[in-house]
This record gives structure tokens, sequence and C-alpha cells, in this order.
């Protein structure tokens, strides 16, 4: 997916690393857009059943967009404002079978 | 004020919860008055959804998106009231006075007390579950829309706006304004033809107008409406590729695309109010948990008001009138206001919003029988993997409640607490008990995911250590099914302890 943010040279233009590799957006966009932006369609898998997950709400209610932000874990991508030089790592793949979702979420208190 | 390492406490006359229509008025309204207020938000920037603000150089490149939402955000904080953006509600103290709060900055739990309360918790989108919908490109229509008009980003190039509600499409414009092209709007009702119903509606121009606009919008972008057409499921590996269309008389179609913005209108937030002990009761058409209040907003508990879509659904003009009687309740309750009149074209244009809201309502009936489609495989708890077959056999062995049936089937008790999927697991139980559930998942703190660490920030170093600590469910749902998934050992955290 292209669009009307890609364009790094504009006013504006920030620098996301995403699994390392080197990303440009746009400073006042969310952190789900920019990546959306780039053609990250996957951020992370569901711990229960392995699925390929990515933002559904855009709101911040469903944490489907959970992604790492500069070290902090599960940080809604919807919420979260671009930064430059933003270090961003999307979730791993996870065998369903194997992680239970309280096994994946060890420092995470959640009903 | 007090600070210790990580831990704050917060003492106002008045804590607002939510920053969007109805928040920022009942909370600018309230310092107006004399009252010290503290506004807290889980967003960045206040304006909470229909305001939401475009900012850095999105907003130097394309615009104000609304200016009236920066302009209530910009009387906010003149008006004197200490807002707390980026800081997530999740519980209310022992004394029922306080929330606690987490910030975005992971420094520990806020507290803030008030000596009333106003939540103006908003709304969320109503999901109805069908297979396929869980996967990447399968988005709510707010979803699409803040892709399109604060990121500027189109969600897919090619796109199908479904589910039910008005909504749908002033989502569908705003997806043409960023390139996307919207293969059809499918409206599972029928709302748009001429009836007795449509003539009500005329009593109301400037929300036809509206409507008009749009639809002539959509209608020069060659976009049609379907009316009674919903997706009956999507497919794609890894992410949405196509959907398949049913119509009239079980017609089917499928469609190629590349992302699909499906939602059935929207679920007020009462998860707080009833943590704060609010007396909340299922709608009798949605099963949506909606305070018992008077006209002002005042709840069951002595100085709790609520506000804007929390009191139930109504769309943002009924939310900055019942931001405005909040605040008159909030300060009635703080001495600041006799008991003279409340201005009568307030009330008059509460009642006018209400009136609104309940044709609207009536317009686009949840559609219930879309639950009852769904086949056993459909994912409905997208957090915690649970099938629509697993919630049906639940409620079929005897558990006839949501909560039961949320502990024999773990529905709702993933991340999202249940906010995705209550409405189809209260529906697929009705459906297989034939009674009308009496209540809606009981919330339990944390209402969100809070990090073990910033819990324990600020209590001393040996208790830091004896992880992990959890905050004991509130008393009122032991035993009742809502904590059986072993995840919570029940030990309270020192001062985080449930009502």
């Amino acid at each position: 997916v292209g669009g009307v943010s890609a364009r790094s040279d504009a006013v504006g233009g920030v620098v996301v690393h995403v699994d390392g590799r080197a990303v440009p957006a746009v400073d006042g966009q969310t952190l789900l857009g920019a990546l959306l932006a780039q053609g990250h369609r996957v951020l992370r898998h569901n711990p229960v059943t392995g699925e390929a997950r990515a933002g559904y709400c855009g709101m911040g209610v469903c944490f489907e967009c959970e992604v790492e932000v500069d070290g902090r874990a599960q940080v809604r991508a919807c919420m979260e404002p671009v930064r430059d030089g933003q270090r961003v790592r999307l979730g791993p793949a996870t065998d369903g079978a194997a992680a239970g979702n309280g096994a994946a979420r060890p420092d995470v208190v959640a009903p | 004020v007090s600070r210790s390492a990580g831990a704050r406490h917060v003492d106002v006359d008045a804590v607002v919860v939510g920053g969007g229509a109805a928040g920022m008025v009942a909370a600018r309204d309230l310092a107006r008055a004399g009252a010290s207020v503290a506004l807290l938000d889980e967003h960045h920037e206040l304006g909470g959804q229909y305001y939401r603000r475009r900012s850095g150089a999105v907003l130097v490149r394309d615009g104000d998106l609304r200016p009236r939402g920066t302009r209530l955000a910009a009387e906010v904080r003149a008006a004197g009231v200490a807002v707390h953006t980026a800081t997530t509600v999740w519980g209310v103290g022992d004394d029922r006075r306080t929330v606690l709060a987490t910030r975005a900055a992971g420094d520990g739990v806020l507290r803030v007390r008030g000596t009333t309360a106003v939540v103006a918790t908003g709304a969320h989108e109503r999901s109805v579950p069908f297979p396929g919908w869980q996967l990447p490109g399968v988005v709510t229509p707010g979803c699409a829309l803040h892709l399109a008009t604060i990121d500027r980003v189109p969600v897919g190039r090619r796109t199908a706006v479904a589910g039910s509600g008005p909504f749908l499409l002033p989502v569908a414009c705003a997806l043409l304004d960023v390139g996307v092209e919207v293969v059809g709007v499918f409206e599972a009702g029928r709302p748009y033809r001429p009836d007795r119903r449509a003539l009500d509606a005329a009593r109301y121009p400037r929300r036809l107008v509206e409507l008009g606009g749009y639809l002539a919008r959509l209608a020069r972008a060659g976009v049609r409406v379907h009316q009674g057409w919903h997706v009956a499921a999507a497919h794609g590996d890894p992410a949405v590729e196509g959907i398949r269309l049913r119509g009239p008389g079980g017609r089917e179609r499928e469609i190629a695309v590349d992302a699909a913005a499906v939602g059935f209108g929207f679920r007020p937030n009462t998860e707080l109010l009833a943590l704060f002990g609010a007396e909340v009761r299922p709608d009798p058409a949605t099963w949506d948990l909606v305070p018992v209040c008077d006209e002002l907003g005042r709840t069951s508990v002595p100085g709790l008001v609520a506000a804007g879509e929390a009191r139930g659904v109504a769309g943002v003009h009924a939310a900055t009138v019942r931001g405005a009687l909040a605040a008159v309740a909030a300060a009635e309750h703080l001495g600041l206001r006799g008991d003279d009149e409340i201005d009568p074209r307030l009330l008059r244009r509460a009642r006018a919003a209400d009136a609104f809201a309940r044709l609207t309502a009536a317009r686009y009936p949840v559609p219930h029988r879309l639950v009852a489609a769904a086949p056993d495989a459909t994912l409905v708890c997208r957090c915690e993997g649970v099938t629509a077959g697993e919630v049906r056999a639940a409620a079929a062995t005897g558990w006839n409640d949501m909560d039961a049936t949320k502990g024999a089937s773990r529905a709702g008790m993933g991340p999202c607490q249940g906010r995705q999927c209550a409405y189809a697991v209260a529906e697929l139980v009705r459906q297989r008990t034939g009674t009308a559930p009496r209540r809606v998942f009981s919330p339990q703190m944390p209402l969100k995911p809070v990090r073990v660490a910033e819990l324990l920030a600020g209590t001393a170093p040996s208790t830091a250590t004896a992880t992990p600590a959890v905050p004991a469910p509130p008393a009122a749902s032991v035993g009742s099914g809502g904590s059986t998934n072993g995840r919570s050992p029940g030990t309270a955290v020192p001062g985080v302890g449930a009502p």
C-alpha cells in the first residue's frame, strides 16, 4: 500500500527503524499509519492461535496492533505517534499450539 | 500533589475521564465555574474520536480537520484544567473516588481523587464476527477513517465499506479523498428508502443535508450503496484478498479487495462507570450496558456523573450537550452552583439529540440474524481464539449467563476485555438460551493491560521483587466465572485493591 504519506522528502519527513530497516514516515502520523503506508500489513501473530494480525479498531480498544517500540513491549501502534529515530520491532511469529497468552505476556496484567 | 518515586496522587474537585467532546465541555465548564479539574485521556492529544486532531507535519501540510475540536481543546487549557494526555485509566480505588491510571511514559501509577467524577469514556465500534474478520486488512470503519483523515494513509487500494449505520457514508467519502477505490458501500439494513420514519427524519433538516451530501459525493464517484448486503466471509493469506457478500434472497458475490472496513454502529464504554459501582443495565435492543441516569447524567452513585456516548450512543451533538449537563450536575455536587434553573435551551437540545438518536437506532437496527448465521468455526473472541461453536456449546451446557459463558469458554478474557466480542457473545447466549441477557461481562480491573513493573513502581523494593502481583478481581464477580484462566493469582498490589 503506497499512499499519500510516503513522501519522506516532504516537510516533516522522519525515519523510523522497523526490525532494523529504515522506513520513511511523516511527523504527526501514528505508527499504525506509517507502518501501513510502508506495506507492513502484518504486525504480529496472535499468541493463542498463531494467526497473522494487524490494526483493527484504530482507537486503542482491540490491542491487535501491539508492537515493541524503543524496548517497550506491547505498545499499541494506533496510539503511538511516530518519532524520528524510533526503533520498532514487529511481533514475532509464534507457534499457536505452544504459546499460551500468559506465556507470551509474562510482564503484563490482563484479566 | 504528592510524589513518591513512580507513584503520584492528585486531589481535585472534579476528575473527568475522557477528552472527547463531552469530557472537554464538562472539564471546561467546571473549571470556569471555579472547580479544580483534572482531565485524563488515553490519546496524545485531546479530541477523542470525532474531534481526533491532526498534528505535526500532517497538520501543517493538510490543515486542521475539525477546527471546532481544536478550539474546544484550547478552551479547556485556557480554563485552567490540568490535562493528562497519554494516560490510560484502568481502575478505581477502594474509596470509589480515585481513578487509577498509567501513562504511556511508563512512570508508574497515577491516582486522581475527585470529590466528583465525570465519566465521558465514549464508545467503540460494534463488530459482528464473520469468518476471516480477524485477517489483517479487515478493520473497523473508524480505523479506516482515522488512517485516511489523521495519518493520510489509504487503508487499501481497493476497499469495501460494509456493516450498518450512517457512519459508513462519511467513511467511504474519506477513503475516496485519499485515493482508495471504494468497491461499494454494503449496508446490511434498508435505511435509505422513503417510509414513515423517513418523514420523521425530515424534522432534522441539518442531519438530512449532511447525509445527502455524503450520498451525492459517493454517487459522483460512482460508488453504489447496496442495501440488504453484508460480508459473509473474508479470505486471504496472510492478509485479506477477497470478501464474499451475501444479499437479498441469499444471493452471493465475490469481490477482490485488499481491505474491508466493517462495523455496525457503536457501543458505549461503560466499564469504568460499572467499576465505580454505578447501576448499569443491558439495552433491550442491543444488549449494550448503559448507565441508569437522570437527564443531567447523574448515576446511582452520588457525585458520579456520566456524559457523552458513555450514556448511550447519540453522536457528537448529543455528547456536547451532555458534557454541559454533566458540568451542571458536578458543579451542584461541589456546591459551586445554587439550585437555579438549568438553561431550558440546553435541555431542549438534549431532548432533540436523544430523539434523533432513537430515530437512528430504529432506522439501523442491530442485525442479530448475522450472529445466528455465523458458522461454528467463526472466531468470536479474537484475543483468546474462541469460536462461535465453543461459545454456543458453553451456553448450551447450562452456562446461561454471560460471565459463566466467559468462564467456560474464555471468550472475553483477553487484553481487549471483551470489548470486541461482548455483543456477539451476548447474542449467541441469548439465541441458545432464549432469554435476553440480564447482564453483560462484568468489568474487571485492570480495564486495560498494565505492566506489572508499573504497578509496582513506587512501592517498597522488597515488594517489587515479590512478583507477580495482580489486582484482585472485584469482589462482586468472584465465583461468577470472571477469572478462571490461571493468570490471575489474585494477590492485591498494595494500594491498588479492588473496589
